[in-house]
């Protein structure tokens, strides 16, 4: 691992294109620089969100959300790398943990409309409207 | 670590208070059960006067921008809390238990009783983690801790569709609201190489002395922001606030009009606190140029959709839903006026105004849903008596003759909340204002003062519906209070607030709660250049802000007068 | 950008071993295609259920308990992310600080968080099977 006299300079000015192989990595992922990760995770936030303003069936709608958790989680484990110290790491692990809580939470609820209304189109729902 | 677990007692009673209550509520015995709810109360006590006791210092939470926001956020959240709890008592399981009552036999399963004061429970215990966040993670556990339970209290709150409607929507749109802000975190901490608070200001206070926040920085930021406008229903993630606020059960209604939002304003404090108010690229006030014209936009859409929406409704749970999102652009105005460094006068400084309006705001609103879920709707002619919740405006026809304390009460909240003088509201929305001045945010300032005009029309309306109409005796349905007396309690204990806070009001604690050090030693503009030496010694009266001195030894509500 | 520093050569194996994979495939079909018998029958047609008799249809509901094993599975998964680092970390202590008993504690309670969800679990009946 670097020193931190090397780290330092890239604390305060983010150069996006330096590479993220700053510790021993095969020769092939040298040229894969943070911009690539965090234009997946990009892509990936941006593909949930228009999945989840334009699909109507709940469970759909639901995996978007997590996708864009999952987009968050791919930033910060590239940043993590990036900043070469654990934290990143560790909030992905929270996030995780907050996304499968959330899961439960989701299906408990769907579960229990679909009982309802045998549908899982959000449109069927318009009880509440004004 | 472990000094810093002595700092979390009142979270750690609420927790054990939350298990308690989980375990004991599926329990076959009805006197057990019966314990959840007196469980809830004492644990909310004890919390608050752990808070409340414990040593400034030692609860200090050292580096952080606003080092007493736990202490107050705490006390605040146990005290209305414990308001809230009254309204929410009863609400759980009463169909069910009438149910056995008549002869059912318990099934654990279909019993909601215990989970519902847990969930009470876990939700306050993540908003008073909100309060002293000094981390992203912990921010953004503490953020979900507030938004998760809630979603379930929606959707247990009544049997009807509408509930479930409401929890789903609520769910969906907090994910999204969450994700949001995650990415915005995500890429904080990229910008900064930590999660730490005080780190991450240091940094941008680095990157300021080097020619401006970088990119991803801001970019960081502003998502975080639109992220946390869901808790607090600001604009561009306010679509669910009616539905949810008309779908759930008035008690929990109340408890979502308070809970989420000061979570939601807590984090935004605690985020901006990294930026600072007395950036280098100073604007009016200090806020970076792209964040303060984002909050900017915000505030003035915030305010103005939720009242103009407001008037357009015939449902009593939906003007306030919409006077809820109007409220949180108010709050705005004084979070981009920012603090004044060191305690900082109510008058002046813009956070201590908004921690105060929280205040006033959330006992407000208890008043009025107090109201509205002690009354319900009785459909003479079916033969089942149906009952249904109070929700259009002329059910409150006449209310102050049928039940006087309920109509008073109403009056008393709707007039505290539309801001008149002799009541609560005017004094915490006094603050907003002249913090706004203060920074020279006259352009917020003059649509604050618009719009609690076009306020006035909503409020006044539902007012003068209870106190001057006569009932509507020829109706089909009758309105009568519910038979639950801890809810014109919670109603009546509201409006005594509302009453005596303008009184006496705590506008130094809320002084005291919004004390704002300068992150690190940072860069001043030249003028105050002295200040900043004395900034890192945490001198109790910087002496930047000297034209707010004198005012600052009188409380905030003599001075308005 | 480009990951140009790759050596496509040395993937010329994968290559040779996907085209010989795609190519054993194809010849397979065509062969039985072509010399095989053709015979046709009710119990050849149905679905191959490892030898059970195909029962109904393959939409059918689950039960609801499924539901609340899959949420206690979901606790005990979630538990173990956070075991991971704490068991990697764990044996890296410093010996010279007395830290052991904190993180042995830290984990304790951690775990005890789960087994109070345990006992809520058992309480609310998931366990019974019926």
């Amino acid at each position: 691992m670097n020193s931190l006299s090397h780290m330092l300079p890239m604390l305060t000015s983010l150069d996006l294109s330096s590479t993220l192989a700053q510790g021993p990595l095969p020769a092939a992922m040298s040229t894969i620089t943070l911009y690539h990760y965090l234009f997946t995770s990009a892509a990936l936030f941006c593909i949930g969100l228009i999945g989840f303003l334009t699909r109507r069936n709940l469970i759909i709608m639901f995996l978007c959300t997590e996708m864009m958790f999952q987009a968050a989680g791919i930033a910060l484990i590239a940043f993590s790398r990036f900043h070469l110290n654990h934290t990143g790491e560790t909030f992905v692990i929270f996030i995780l943990t907050v996304a499968a809580a959330e899961a439960a939470l989701a299906l408990a609820l769907v579960v229990l409309l679909f009982r309802r209304k045998e549908s899982l189109d959000a449109s069927v729902w318009t009880e509440l409207k004004g | 670590m472990i000094e810093k677990l002595s700092t979390l007692w009142p979270e750690i009673t609420l927790l054990i208070a939350a298990t308690l209550s989980m375990i004991l509520g599926v329990s076959p015995s009805l006197a057990i059960r019966r314990l959840c709810a007196p469980i809830a109360a004492a644990a909310l006590v004890i919390a608050g006067l752990l808070a409340y006791g414990d040593d400034p210092r030692a609860a200090t939470v050292p580096n952080l921008a606003l080092p007493h926001l736990a202490q107050y956020g705490k006390v605040i959240t146990a005290a209305i809390g414990l308001l809230l709890l009254l309204l929410c008592v009863g609400l759980p399981d009463r169909d069910y238990e009438a149910k056995l009552a008549r002869g059912g036999v318990f099934d654990a399963l279909r019993n909601t009783r215990g989970e519902f004061y847990a969930f009470f429970l876990f939700s306050l215990t993540g908003l008073m983690l909100c309060a002293g966040a000094d981390d992203l993670i912990w921010l953004f556990l503490a953020l979900e801790l507030v938004s998760l339970p809630t979603y379930i209290m929606v959707a247990i709150s009544t049997s009807r569709n509408r509930s479930m409607e409401a929890a789903v929507k609520y769910f969906f749109l907090g994910a999204l609201g969450a994700a949001t802000f995650l990415y915005g975190f995500a890429l904080i901490y990229g910008a900064t190489g930590t999660t730490y608070l005080p780190k991450i200001a240091e940094i941008f206070q680095a990157q300021y002395a080097a020619g401006g926040l970088s990119g991803i920085a801001v970019a960081g930021l502003v998502l975080s922001v639109i992220g946390v406008c869901f808790k607090i229903a600001a604009v561009p993630m306010h679509f669910y606030t009616a539905d949810v606020y008309q779908g759930a059960h008035a008690s929990v209604t109340a408890f979502l009009a308070f809970v989420p939002k000061t979570a939601g304003f807590f984090a935004l404090m605690l985020l901006l606190a990294t930026v600072g108010w007395a950036s280098g690229e100073a604007t009016t006030s200090g806020l970076p140029q792209p964040l303060h014209t984002i909050l900017w936009i915000i505030a003035v859409l915030t305010m103005t959709a939720g009242n103009v929406l407001a008037v357009l409704q015939n449902s009593v749970k939906r003007i306030f839903a919409y006077s809820s999102i109007a409220h949180s652009g108010y709050m705005l105005v004084g979070l981009i006026a920012g603090p004044v460094v060191g305690d900082g006068s109510l008058q002046s400084s813009g956070l201590a105004a908004v921690l105060f309006y929280l205040v006033a705001y959330g006992v407000t609103n208890v008043g009025v849903f107090a109201v509205l879920a002690s009354l319900e709707k009785r459909k003479a002619g079916a033969a089942a008596e149906t009952t249904d919740e109070v929700d259009s405006i002329s059910d409150f026809r006449g209310l102050c003759s049928t039940s006087p304390l309920l109509g008073w009460t109403l009056v008393i909240s709707c007039v505290g909340l539309l801001g008149l003088p002799p009541l609560l509201g005017f004094f915490s929305k006094m603050p907003l204002l002249t913090s706004g001045i203060r920074a020279g945010e006259y352009g917020l300032v003059v649509v604050l003062v618009i719009n609690s005009a076009i306020a006035a029309y909503y409020y006044l309306r539902i007012a003068s519906t209870a106190l001057l109409e006569s009932p509507d005796l020829a109706s089909s349905s009758t309105v009568r209070p519910v038979g639950i007396p801890t809810r014109p309690i919670a109603g009546l204990a509201a409006a005594a607030c509302v009453v005596a806070l303008s009184l006496y009001t705590i506008t130094d604690f809320a002084r005291f709660g919004a004390k704002y050090d300068l992150p690190h030693k940072q860069v001043i503009p030249a003028p105050s250049a002295p200040s900043a030496k004395e900034a890192p010694a945490k001198s109790p009266s910087a002496p930047s802000a000297p034209a707010a001195q004198p005012q600052a030894n009188v409380p905030g509500a003599t001075t308005t007068n | 950008m480009t990951l140009g520093a790759v050596d496509i050569a040395s993937y010329l194996p994968v290559l040779l071993l996907m085209t010989m994979a795609i190519l054993f495939a194809i010849g397979n079909l065509a062969g039985s295609q072509l010399i095989g018998p053709r015979r046709t029958g009710a119990v050849k047609e149905g679905t191959y259920e490892s030898g059970m008799n195909p029962v109904g249809n393959a939409r059918k509901r689950f039960n609801i308990r499924f539901y609340l094993i899959a949420m206690v599975f979901l606790v005990f998964d979630i538990e173990i992310i956070f075991l991971y680092p704490w068991a990697v970390t764990f044996p890296n202590l410093d010996h010279q600080y007395a830290d052991g008993a904190v993180w042995l504690g830290r984990i304790l309670f951690f775990m005890l968080t789960t087994i109070v969800a345990y006992i809520y679990g058992y309480r609310k009946g998931v366990f019974k099977f019926d």
